[in-house]
C-alpha cells in the first residue's frame, strides 16, 4: 500500500467513529475571534449595539490572505473586545447575545460545470471558508495558485488518533465531498482528482466511492502518523516531493480537506457562510461524539453539551494529541480550525533526559531533517545553524517527540527555534 | 674540512639569509595600529558582552577610533569609560546617562492567579508559546531566561520574579532582549539618590481584569498621578508609567509610593529598600 518514509504508530483511541454527527443546539452568547485563519486577521464590519441575522458578516477581510467570519446566531452585537483565544492567547473578537434553535440552512442548487472558476473563488471568500484541518488557511488563496494545477487532493486520512469529525463527514456527506472536490477542481483547472482516506476506514471510501461514480480515485492509504500531512499525502498518492520551503503548488497540486470541500460546497451552492463545523469531544466525558458546533462556542459550553468532565482530567487539548495545543482555560471558542477538544488523563512527562543519540527521532522524521540537531542547537541558542539545518521545513508532526526514549519535549524546542528564526529576519 | 666547521657554517648562513628576508618583510608588510584603538581598548570593560552590538570589545574600539560609534556607545562601561575614551580622543566632555535594568513586574508566585501546570521546555520563551502558568498573560513567567542572559550575574529569582542588583547591573540590556514579554527595561539610574523609580508592573488591562489576575498589579486608578506634585507619573492608558525627566525633580515620590492602593510603585534603591524593611 502507498505511504511515505518515516512516521510512527500511536495508538488511534478513534473511539467516537462510531457516534454520527450531532447538531449541538446553540448557546446564548457566542464569542467569534476576528482571527480565525493563518494571515491578516479580518476588521469588524459591525458595531456595539447592532442586531445581526445568523450567517451575517461580523469582521471583513481586507487583505489578500485573510478571511471574513459570520455569526452562528441571531441577536446584538454585544462588545467588540480582546479575548481568550485557543490558539493565539488572546485575540479581539465579536460576541453575540441570542441564540433560538437552528435550523438546517436553506439548500441551494448548482451545477459545477457551468460555473466560472471566478464566480467559485467569490462565493468562497464571501462565505470565510478556511482549511478545516487544523491549519486554518483561508481556501479562496489556495483556490488562486499562480502556477498551474493538474491535480487536487482531498484529504481524508485523519491520521491524528482519536480525531474521528472526517471520517463522519465522508460517511455522512460523501455526495457534498465530491462535490466539493469538483467546484475545487473547476476552480483552479485541475482535470485529476483524488481522495487519500486511511485504509482504516473502508466504510468511507466505500460511500465516496458510492458517491462519486468512478470518476474521482479514492485511494486507500496506510494507517501511519502523519499520513495525513499534506506533503506525505502528496508523497505517497502521486510521488512527487514538494520543494524545500515550497508549497504544494510548485508540484501541481492543491490539497483540501474532506470538511473544507463541504464546506466548500456549502458555500458555492446554498450560498451559506462557515459559521459551523464539525468537532470530535473525546476522552475523558460523559458522552463522547462527533457534534456540530457553531464557530464561537465556549469549549466549556461544548464540554457541559458532551455529559460534562470524568474524574481525573489533567489536559484540555485543541485539535489531536500530536499536534493538538494544549489549554490553560475552557473559556476559549470553538474557531474554524477547531477539529476536535480532547479531554485527557495523561500529562506528558515532567522530566526531561539527555539525548543519548539513538537517531530514532531521524529515523522516524517524515520530513527526513534531524531533530536531534535542532534540540542540540536551540539548547546551544545557534539560531544561525538552526536555519541552515532547515528548520523551517519542519511540519511539526511531533513524530520525534512520540519515539524518543529521552523524553525530550522535541516539537517545543523547534517550535521556540522557529520563533527565533523568524524574529531574527 | 672539518665536518664540524661546515655544518656550523652552513646552518650560520642560512640563519642569516632567513634573518634577512624576515626584517625586509617585516618593514615591507608592517601594519601601523593607530595606538589610539589600544587605549580605548584598555577604557573599555573587556567583557566582550556584545551588548553594543559589535563583536567584541576590540571592535568596537576601532570603530569609535574611526568615529563608526560613540565614545559613550559602551552600555556596560558606562559614564566613567566615555569619560576616558573621549579624553583619549580629545572629544571633550560627553554625557552619559546611566542607566540599570528594572522588572515591570513584582508579583511573587503567590500573588499571580496559577491557571494551569506547565510541562515543557524550562524557558521563558518556550513557555510563552502556550501562555505560561500564570492567568495574567503580561506578567513575569518565572523561567529566568533574563537570569541567564545576564553576564554579569546582576539578576537572580527571587520569589518567582527576578530580583536585579543595581550595583551589579550594567544596563547592557541582554535582559531585556531575552525577555519574551517585554517586562524589562533600561531606565535611567539617579546616582545622587541611589536608585530607579519605576512602576512594576506591566498589564494595561481594566481594573477588574487585572484584580483576577493578580493581587498587586497595577489597576489604572490615578492615584500616582494626581499625587505628584511636578507630573512626574502619567497614565498610558490603564497602566501608570514614570516620566524619568521629571521624577528624580520630584519631591514628593516617597509620599506617592505610599498612596498606590497596590504598592506597584518601586525603587532599586538598596537605602529604600533598607528603610522600607
Amino acid at each position: 500500500m502507498r505511504s511515505f518514509r518515516g512516521g510512527v504508530h500511536p495508538p488511534y483511541n478513534k473511539a467516537t467513529q462510531d457516534r454520527p454527527i450531532e447538531r449541538v443546539s446553540p448557546p446564548e452568547r457566542v464569542v467569534v475571534p476576528l482571527s480565525q485563519h493563518t494571515g491578516a486577521p479580518c476588521e469588524p464590519s459591525v458595531e456595539k449595539g447592532q442586531e445581526v441575522e445568523r450567517g451575517q458578516k461580523l469582521g471583513e477581510a481586507k487583505a489578500f490572505i485573510s478571511a471574513p467570519v459570520h455569526t452562528p446566531i441571531s441577536g446584538v452585537v454585544k462588545e467588540i473586545a480582546p479575548h481568550p483565544h485557543p490558539v493565539l492567547g488572546e485575540a479581539l473578537a465579536v460576541v453575540v447575545e441570542g441564540g433560538g434553535e437552528m435550523e438546517d440552512w436553506p439548500r441551494g442548487d448548482v451545477d459545477p460545470d457551468s460555473l466560472e472558476p471566478e464566480e467559485i473563488r467569490m462565493r468562497v471568500r464571501e462565505a470565510g471558508v478556511v482549511g478545516l484541518g487544523g491549519a486554518a488557511f483561508p481556501t479562496a488563496v489556495k483556490l488562486s495558485p499562480p502556477k498551474s494545477i493538474d491535480t487536487v487532493i482531498l484529504n481524508g486520512c485523519e491520521c491524528e488518533p482519536y480525531l474521528t469529525a472526517d471520517h463522519r463527514t465522508m460517511l455522512e456527506r460523501a455526495e457534498d465531498c465530491i462535490l466539493g472536490l469538483r467546484l475545487v477542481m473547476r476552480a483552479v483547472g485541475a482535470e485529476r482528482g483524488m481522495i487519500g482516506v486511511e485504509a482504516n476506514k473502508p466504510d468511507a471510501m466505500e460511500a465516496l466511492r458510492r458517491a462519486s461514480d468512478g470518476e474521482v480515485e479514492v485511494v486507500p492509504l496506510k494507517v501511519k502518523y502523519p499520513q495525513g500531512a499534506e506533503k506525505m499525502l502528496i508523497k505517497a498518492l502521486l510521488d512527487r516531493e514538494v520543494p524545500t520551503g515550497g508549497l504544494p503548488m510548485d508540484v501541481g497540486v492543491v490539497v483540501q480537506n474532506v470538511g473544507t470541500a463541504v464546506a466548500v460546497t456549502e458555500a458555492v451552492r446554498d450560498g451559506k457562510p462557515l459559521i459551523e463545523r464539525v468537532v470530535t469531544v473525546a476522552g475523558e466525558v460523559g458522552r463522547p461524539g462527533n457534534y456540530l458546533v457553531p464557530i464561537g462556542t465556549p469549549f466549556s459550553y461544548l464540554m457541559e453539551v458532551a455529559g460534562g468532565l470524568k474524574e481525573g482530567v489533567s489536559q484540555v487539548v485543541m485539535g489531536g494529541p500530536m499536534m493538538g495545543i494544549a489549554q490553560r482555560s475552557l473559556d476559549v471558542p470553538v474557531v474554524k480550525g477547531t477539529s476536535g477538544i480532547l479531554f485527557l488523563r495523561e500529562v506528558p512527562p515532567a522530566e526531561e533526559g539527555n539525548c543519548i543519540r539513538c537517531a530514532r527521532c531521524v529515523d522516524h522524521c517524515p520530513m527526513e531533517l534531524m531533530p536531534t540537531l535542532f534540540v542540540k542547537f536551540a539548547k546551544g541558542e545557534r539560531w544561525d545553524l538552526l536555519e541552515s539545518a532547515h528548520i523551517m521545513d519542519c511540519i511539526e508532526c511531533g513524530s520525534c517527540a512520540y519515539v524518543c526514549p529521552a523524553r525530550i519535549p522535541i516539537v517545543h524546542y523547534i517550535k521556540l527555534g522557529k520563533l527565533k528564526v523568524r524574529s531574527l529576519k | 674540512m672539518n665536518p664540524i666547521l661546515v655544518s656550523v657554517l652552513s646552518m650560520g648562513l642560512l640563519a642569516l639569509a632567513f634573518a634577512t628576508i624576515l626584517a625586509v618583510v617585516n618593514r615591507r608588510l608592517s601594519v601601523r595600529e593607530d595606538p589610539r584603538v589600544e587605549a580605548v581598548l584598555e577604557a573599555l570593560p573587556s567583557a566582550n558582552c556584545g551588548a553594543c552590538g559589535f563583536a567584541s570589545c576590540r571592535d568596537m574600539a576601532e570603530r569609535i577610533v574611526k568615529g563608526d560609534a560613540e565614545p559613550g556607545a559602551c552600555p556596560v562601561g558606562g559614564a566613567e569609560s566615555a569619560r576616558r575614551i573621549a579624553e583619549i580622543l580629545g572629544l571633550g566632555e560627553v554625557e552619559v546617562v546611566e542607566k540599570v535594568a528594572v522588572v515591570h513586574c513584582a508579583a511573587t508566585s503567590e500573588q499571580k492567579v496559577k491557571v494551569a501546570e506547565y510541562r515543557g521546555v524550562t524557558s521563558c520563551s518556550a513557555a510563552n508559546l502556550l501562555g505560561g502558568e500564570y492567568a495574567c498573560r503580561y506578567g513575569c513567567l518565572g523561567y529566568g531566561d533574563c537570569v541567564r542572559a545576564c553576564r554579569f550575574g546582576a539578576i537572580s529569582m527571587v520569589d518567582g520574579r527576578p530580583r536585579v542588583d543595581v550595583e551589579r547591573c550594567t544596563g547592557c540590556g541582554k535582559c531585556a532582549q531575552a525577555c519574551p514579554r517585554e517586562i524589562i527595561t533600561l531606565e535611567p539610574y539617579d546616582r545622587e539618590r541611589g536608585e530607579t523609580i519605576f512602576v512594576a508592573c506591566n498589564n494595561p488591562d481594566r481594573a477588574p481584569a487585572v484584580r483576577r489576575v493578580c493581587e498587586v498589579g497595577c489597576i489604572g486608578c490615578r492615584m500616582c498621578a494626581r499625587t505628584s506634585d511636578n507630573g512626574a507619573f502619567y497614565m498610558d492608558g490603564n497602566l501608570a508609567k514614570v516620566d524619568y525627566g521629571k521624577v528624580y525633580e520630584s519631591g514628593n515620590w516617597d509620599e506617592v509610593a505610599e498612596k498606590c492602593p497596590r504598592k506597584v510603585i518601586h525603587s532599586t534603591g538598596r537605602v529604600r529598600m533598607e528603610r522600607a524593611a
